[in-house]
């Protein structure tokens, strides 16, 4: 039995007249890696912020591991890390120094502090720049004790703000197994991104949000198919061949046809016997198939089908 | 994995502040390029303002433009050209010229003379003369106008002393004039007196005569006598007047006897020897009688009188003179002691001034400057209560601020001499009062805004005015009133005044309850604005 960690309900904040998380409702299973994906302002980090006591909800409802939103703010705090969308430091202090400081701004003793910092300080490869101040640190390194800072306390479900925006690649890889890491040692996360792969890569279960609404949630596949009515499977010819689109569209499965190059996108209605009738139709025409394959459609492209819009606008 | 307990958010948790304080102190320390202006920026400002204050500029070079060659337009020339304020370097005859030399740099200050300035002087017309600065250098200004202050009362003044002068002089000859004509009209009344004295001589012959012919016309006219009898008794040198007529109707009466008698051309003869002296001595009589009074009235209002009010106007002229020049002589007195100087009245409010920037400015940044790092955001996730972020943070730049002070009092004494003269643990009362209103105000301001730079235009609108109207650069008194009522509502004001009292003065508590009452209401107002306006939510 698997237990919600985090319920939201109704959740709202408006700024004014601009309403920037509307009515959204959801909830975060404990132990998995839960993602926001959404395009900038699509109010990720403003639900962030609610959820981290850190802004006030207009309206509605959440509860953490228990706690009511409203009034136990002071115990959330208590049971969760946050990794904002800046590095969120103190530049002039050590690397220990900084894990030190919100150590003891979380209550730890400092037997505590030593050993936990050390082992996070490992864990995240910054043992041996411990003594150096952190605002000479490059951004991924930045980002590593961001993350070991907001992990000091241990805490139970852990946010992540955009943690890989603007960091170089190996970085990001970097920050990705890190995050896979405490998730398999058991602390729930929830990472909010604008990017596609990466939400698909390490979260379980997604909400796609867009002008503060959730537009769909679920697994990767789960919202791949839910906007797709077939299946699409791309065959690669060893030459460019003549128009075939007519003759194609004559076999009883398939859907559309479109040309490119020695590539042919073919929507067919169903998986079975598929590869073989095309196979035997383009040996027939004398033409050899180097590759033929299902194409899974793109995170990308469930989202621009949803929003109407490019995810990196 | 050691799992750890969770820690519940207590509303002052005094490990917590302890842990603000040390990191702040860290910040503080590794931030050396910070922490150095902030330790040098009084210093600095002690310096540059103690050799500097009581130490007006001198030798400004000038020119003077001047429209008017009076007596006193000249004599403030030759004033400007003695003053050890002014090198006069040019002597020019129009604006425009000195205007040039002033842009060009050649001289620092225009000094213009305006046209007819004796004459509105003396006329008491409100005249200026026109000092014309470069704006850049306000103690040139300043010292210029007040220079040229003292310069135009002088001559103004120096004038006014050669008109009474005059009238001095006029009234010397006025009184001697008096007295010769006194004398005149006592030579006069003395040749009235001779006259009056032949005029009587005259009166006795006339007598003689009379009682000749009387007693030889008693002899041969019986009937005559009874009318001559009443002269005897009538004839005197005092009732000349008075006999004139009697003598008149001798005459007549005499005649008509003699005639009576027949005996006419004797009697024609005395008579007319008769009427000449009775004329005689009937004018002698009339001027001698008003010379008399005359006389006495000119003796009694020239001797005593007009000679008493002689000396009354010397008296006068000579002390309102005096009382004419003494205002423009400038003197200075210690107030309290004499071992004091005018930093020891500056290092007050200096401090006060210092510790305000340094409290307002320095906190404040550095909240602000948390605030966009995100590393204040950070502080926020943890269980750390509201109040136990902000006493941590105010406490250690309370206690920063405390150092500053301390270091500035200790360099000032060093370099300057200055004497306390008051009790040190009040002086730490209003300093610990003043800091905590300081830095609980560079709080709010930090709370308020989002950036760093919001912050510092922020801060100038309160930190300019406090600078200005803490009496640093400029005393207070001497600002119009609508800046004084607005050094009412600063707290440096009530500090500076409080720790210039203690410091300089060596006052007693109850002696600055005032300002120390005002300083509590201020603490009490800007800390209860610092709980209410610093908050958690970061919208």
């Amino acid at each position: 039995m698997v237990n919600n960690i985090l319920e939201i309900k109704n959740l709202t904040k408006k700024f004014g007249n601009f309403t920037a998380v509307d009515n959204i409702t959801l909830s975060v299973r404990e132990g998995e890696i839960f993602g926001f994906l959404g395009p900038n302002g699509a109010g990720k980090t403003t639900t962030i912020s609610m959820l981290t006591t850190l802004i006030t909800p207009t309206g509605g409802t959440a509860t953490i591991a228990g706690h009511d939103l409203k009034d136990e703010g002071a115990d959330i705090r208590s049971i969760i890390g946050v990794v904002p969308q800046s590095f969120s430091l103190f530049p002039e202090l050590t690397a220990q120094e900084n894990l030190t400081y919100i150590g003891k701004l979380y209550g730890m003793d400092i037997k505590k502090i030593i050993e936990r910092s050390e082992y996070l300080l490992k864990q995240m490869r910054l043992y041996e720049h411990k003594d150096r101040v952190s605002g000479e640190f490059s951004g991924g390194m930045k980002q590593r004790l961001s993350l070991a800072a907001s992990i000091m306390s241990n805490p139970k479900i852990l946010f992540m703000d955009e943690p890989t925006t603007g960091l170089d690649p190996q970085s990001r890889i970097a920050i990705r197994e890190l995050t896979e890491e405490l998730n398999r040692q058991g602390m729930t996360i929830i990472y909010t991104t604008h990017d596609m792969e990466e939400a698909e890569k390490i979260c379980h279960r997604i909400v796609i949000m867009d002008r503060g609404k959730v537009i769909a949630d679920g697994t990767s596949d789960e919202l791949k198919h839910k906007i797709m009515s077939g299946h699409i499977v791309e065959v690669e010819l060893d030459s460019e061949p003549k128009e075939l689109s007519s003759e194609l569209k004559q076999l009883p499965f398939v859907v559309a046809v479109h040309h490119s190059g020695r590539l042919i996108n073919i929507t067919v209605k169903r998986k079975e016997g598929v590869f073989f009738a095309l196979s035997e139709f383009f040996r027939k025409r004398g033409l050899s198939v180097e590759e033929i394959r299902y194409k899974e459609p793109s995170l990308e492209e469930v989202f621009i089908t949803l929003t109407k819009k490019d995810l990196r606008d | 994995m050691a799992k750890i307990k969770e820690e519940k958010e207590k509303l002052i948790d005094f490990k917590k502040i302890g842990a603000i304080i040390q990191k702040n102190f860290i910040v503080m320390t590794r931030d050396r390029i910070r922490l150095l202006p902030l330790l040098l920026f009084p210093i600095v400002m002690i310096l540059v303002l103690g050799f500097t204050s009581g130490n007006s500029p001198k030798h400004i070079p000038a020119a003077i433009v001047s429209y008017d060659n009076s007596e006193m337009a000249q004599n403030i020339q030759q004033q400007i050209y003695d003053s050890q304020t002014f090198t006069v370097r040019y002597l020019v005859s129009t604006e425009d010229e000195a205007r040039k030399l002033l842009d060009s740099g050649k001289v620092g200050v225009i000094i213009e003379i305006p046209p007819k300035l004796e004459e509105n002087i003396l006329n008491n017309v409100p005249t200026q003369i026109i000092v014309i600065v470069d704006e850049s250098d306000a103690a040139v200004s300043a010292t210029s106008s007040q220079t040229l202050g003292v310069i135009i009362n002088n001559a103004a003044s120096s004038i006014t002393l050669q008109k009474i002068r005059e009238y001095q002089q006029s009234v010397d000859y006025a009184a001697s004039s008096l007295g010769s004509f006194a004398s005149t009209q006592r030579n006069q009344y003395d040749l009235i007196a001779q006259e009056t004295a032949i005029a009587s001589g005259y009166l006795d012959n006339a007598q003689v005569l009379n009682k000749k012919y009387t007693d030889s016309l008693t002899s041969s006219i019986p009937s005559s006598t009874a009318i001559v009898i009443p002269l005897n008794s009538s004839i005197g040198y005092k009732n000349t007047t008075a006999n004139l007529s009697n003598s008149d109707v001798i005459y007549a009466e005499s005649s008509i006897a003699l005639q009576a008698k027949g005996q006419v051309a004797s009697m024609q003869k005395s008579g007319a020897l008769i009427s000449a002296a009775s004329s005689a001595v009937h004018a002698a009589q009339s001027v001698a009688t008003q010379a008399s009074k005359n006389q006495q009235l000119i003796q009694r209002n020239y001797d005593s009188e007009v000679v008493e009010s002689l000396v009354t106007i010397r008296l006068f002229t000579k002390s309102s003179a005096e009382n004419i020049l003494r205002p423009l002589s400038v003197e200075n007195k210690p107030a309290y002691g004499s071992g004091l100087k005018a930093i020891d009245f500056l290092i007050p409010s200096l401090i006060a001034m210092t510790i305000f920037q340094g409290a307002v400015m320095g906190m404040g940044r550095s909240v602000a400057g948390e605030k966009r790092e995100g590393s204040l955001t950070r502080v926020f996730l943890t269980p750390t209560s509201n109040i136990t972020i902000i006493i941590g943070t105010l406490s250690f730049y309370i206690f920063f601020e405390l150092v500053r002070a301390a270091f500035l009092l200790i360099f000032s004494i060093v370099v300057f001499h200055i004497t306390i003269q008051g009790n040190l643990l009040l002086i730490a009362l209003i300093l610990a009062m003043f800091i905590i209103i300081s830095t609980s105000i560079g709080m709010i301001i930090s709370s308020l805004v989002k950036t760093e730079q919001q912050f510092t235009a922020m801060a100038m609108l309160v930190s300019l005015p406090t600078m200005f109207l803490s009496g640093v650069f400029f005393p207070i008194q001497s600002m119009p009133k609508v800046m004084q009522s607005i050094s009412n509502f600063l707290p440096i004001t009530y500090a500076a005044n409080a720790l210039r009292g203690v410091m300089v003065k060596a006052l007693p508590i109850q002696m600055i309850a005032y300002p120390l009452f005002i300083l509590l209401v201020f603490l009490i107002i800007t800390t209860t604005l610092v709980l209410t306006v610093f908050k958690r939510n970061i919208e």
